[in-house]
């Protein structure tokens, strides 16, 4: 079989799992500003990288391309992605790619993918760890006018034709689409893979594209920021009322008590 | 059909349906259009897409406007690029200003492909949708960073397409007056179906949205014993609520100890139960924004810092192995 090229987007957030308070709201009120947490590869992202490297281990020719824009991005997390098996690593970076909009964001990465050239297959995580909005990855489809499959939870190629289980409510589902096809990946393909210290070391001197808003020829009109009016905490917190006992099974017959009286059961 | 001109304006529903019947959470995204509707004085349209729909049609008349019946043996099967030309053709057929979709995984697919479409600007996952008195545009609120923050957002291009989350709205009440059916063919062609469907996997059946009260077991249950206690208290609980089922937070999905269709949290369901057990839950975003429309929310963990205590009603510090089955046997006991 010949060779597979797949690209995969990766867009870099502050790391979700980071404590909460570590988030905090600019002055401005239009921003969130992530304090003394480092930057990660969006977790959905690693999963749809973890997907292209199992495509890639069934032949030693397929190739990878990893792609990421934003403001401001940082080499060492998104070489994670080379040391993790990935060939190529492009990165999209302009002043002008602050807090855009979804099908702005996807604009900008369907016109690297033009350059980039021929491919199969394009991956992205279903959604992002920040904004939360699951759409730039079938917004890259229709721009490229490409079949799109989403929430995959395991993607396989097999003579010129991609094989997905898509989940759906009562299960998943499996299709098959022609490539080149964009798929966006869920976490139950599997997290990405172990990478060792020696393997990061082995990449960091390796040559990295990067291009900005001109190099793509990108037209400014296009380039819309999200219009956000207002920011505020999301107050989840309730009072809690501890259930005493002397034992763990008191606490627990007492949790009962306390649930007929005030008449929850 | 007479194509509405001037400044007639149409917010329009996408109906949800399940067993041959409007779904539950229809109901609150016809509110939610109500209340647009009203504001512009605009009428409620809703669409019922899918092949021999007849009823879900006039059980809809009873809460909108206009009944959008489109009926095609090709919309049998959920298809993103099937339906979103399906809605494009309607779009190009009547003035349409909002759409209204549910968040669903199908939707989540939806969404993207028919704004593009139509050129809608779009925003999903949101709980509170309102319009700028002053410029008319609209306004979505949306969970964003994990639930941590509420992010309001200006759309400002007409038309808007936006996914509502379940139980974020109340349900509408049937209204004296009835709305018009129109059927409304679209022409679909096999040719632009892309994806081929080959096989539709249904595994374990479950409505965890649907479900009165829930427990969930997280990290602290380690193995099948754990799980089986959980099923014991979800048993008990059954002696109390109509429906209980049993939920989890990713880490038990993760270790396989439950599949998952039963994950709860921002890549799983979002629940609204009654009553909400969280068992070895530490809590963390990603889990708590899944639960936060619980009306009552009880906490079992070992540990005192655990974040879910600070989103529980009720808490109880302690080994689940031992607060789990004394529970159990006390609400037994109870009933």
């Amino acid at each position: 079989m010949r060779q597979i090229h797949i690209i995969v987007c990766v867009k870099q957030v502050p790391d979700p799992e980071g404590p909460a308070e570590s988030f905090k709201i600019d002055p401005g009120g239009k921003e969130i500003i992530p304090v003394g947490l480092p930057p990660v590869i969006n977790p959905f992202d690693e999963n749809a990288l973890e997907a292209a490297l199992c495509i890639k281990g069934t032949h030693p020719a397929n190739r990878i391309t990893v792609i990421s824009m934003g403001q401001k991005l940082s080499q060492p997390v998104l070489r994670k992605s080379l040391a993790a098996g990935a060939d190529d690593l492009i990165l999209l970076v302009d002043q002008k790619f602050k807090l855009l909009d979804s099908p702005s964001t996807a604009y900008v990465l369907s016109n690297a993918i033009k350059i980039i050239g021929a491919y199969d297959l394009i991956l992205t995580g279903r959604q992002a760890g920040d904004w939360d909005f699951g759409i730039t990855g079938l917004l890259i489809a229709e721009m490229l006018q490409l079949p799109s499959i989403n929430l995959a939870q395991k993607v396989e190629i097999k003579n010129e034709a991609v094989f997905v289980e898509r989940l759906t409510r009562y299960g998943y589902e499996l299709v098959k689409a022609p490539v080149p096809v964009v798929v966006t990946v869920s976490g139950e393909v599997g997290e990405l893979r172990y990478i060792s210290v020696r393997s990061l070391q082995a990449v960091s001197g390796k040559p990295i594209k990067v291009y900005n808003a001109e190099d793509l020829q990108l037209d400014p009109q296009k380039l819309i920021t999200r219009k956000i009016i207002e920011l505020s905490a999301f107050h989840a917190q309730r009072e809690c009322k501890f259930i005493e006992g002397e034992s763990f099974q008191q606490r627990g017959e007492n949790l009962a008590l306390t649930l007929r009286k005030d008449k929850i059961i | 059909m007479a194509k509405f001109i001037e400044k007639h304006k149409r917010i329009l529903i996408l109906a949800e349906m399940e067993d041959r019947k409007l779904a539950s959470i229809t109901f609150e995204l016809l509110r939610a259009g109500r209340e647009i509707a009203n504001k512009v004085a605009g009428s409620l349209c809703v669409a019922v897409l899918g092949h021999e729909i007849g009823d879900v049609s006039h059980e809809a008349a009873y809460f909108a406007d206009e009944i959008y019946s489109l009926n095609h043996s090709l919309l049998a099967n959920f298809d993103p690029q099937l339906y979103s030309s399906a809605l494009k053709q309607l779009y190009e057929h009547i003035d349409l200003k909002v759409i209204f979709m549910s968040q669903t995984l199908d939707n989540l697919s939806l969404a993207p492909v028919t704004a593009f479409k139509i050129g809608a600007q779009v925003i999903t996952d949101c709980i509170r949708v309102t319009f700028e008195a002053e410029t008319g545009y609209l306004l979505c609120t949306k969970p964003v960073y994990g639930a941590k923050f509420l992010s309001t957002f200006k759309l400002e291009k007409e038309p808007y397409l936006v996914t509502l989350r379940p139980k974020a709205f109340e349900p509408i009440k049937p209204s004296s007056k009835l709305g018009e059916i129109i059927n409304f063919d679209p022409v679909i062609e096999r040719k632009i179906l892309k994806v081929e469907a080959i096989e539709n996997v249904k595994q374990e059946s479950i409505s965890l949205n649907k479900a009165n009260a829930i427990v969930s077991g997280g990290r602290g249950i380690k193995n099948s014993e754990g799980l089986d206690q959980l099923k014991e208290l979800a048993k008990a609980l059954r002696r109390h609520f109509i429906k209980v089922e049993l939920g989890a937070s990713r880490p038990l999905v993760d270790a396989r100890l439950v599949p998952s269709s039963r994950q709860i949290g921002l890549t799983g369901e979002k629940v609204a139960p009654e009553l909400y057990i969280a068992v070895g839950i530490s809590g963390s975003l990603q889990h708590v924004t899944g639960i936060l429309g619980a009306k009552k929310i009880i906490a079992i963990n070992s540990d005192p810092k655990a974040h879910i205590f600070q989103v529980a009603d009720y808490g109880v510090i302690g080994n689940f192995e031992e607060v789990v089955p004394a529970l159990a046997k006390k609400l037994e006991d109870l009933s």
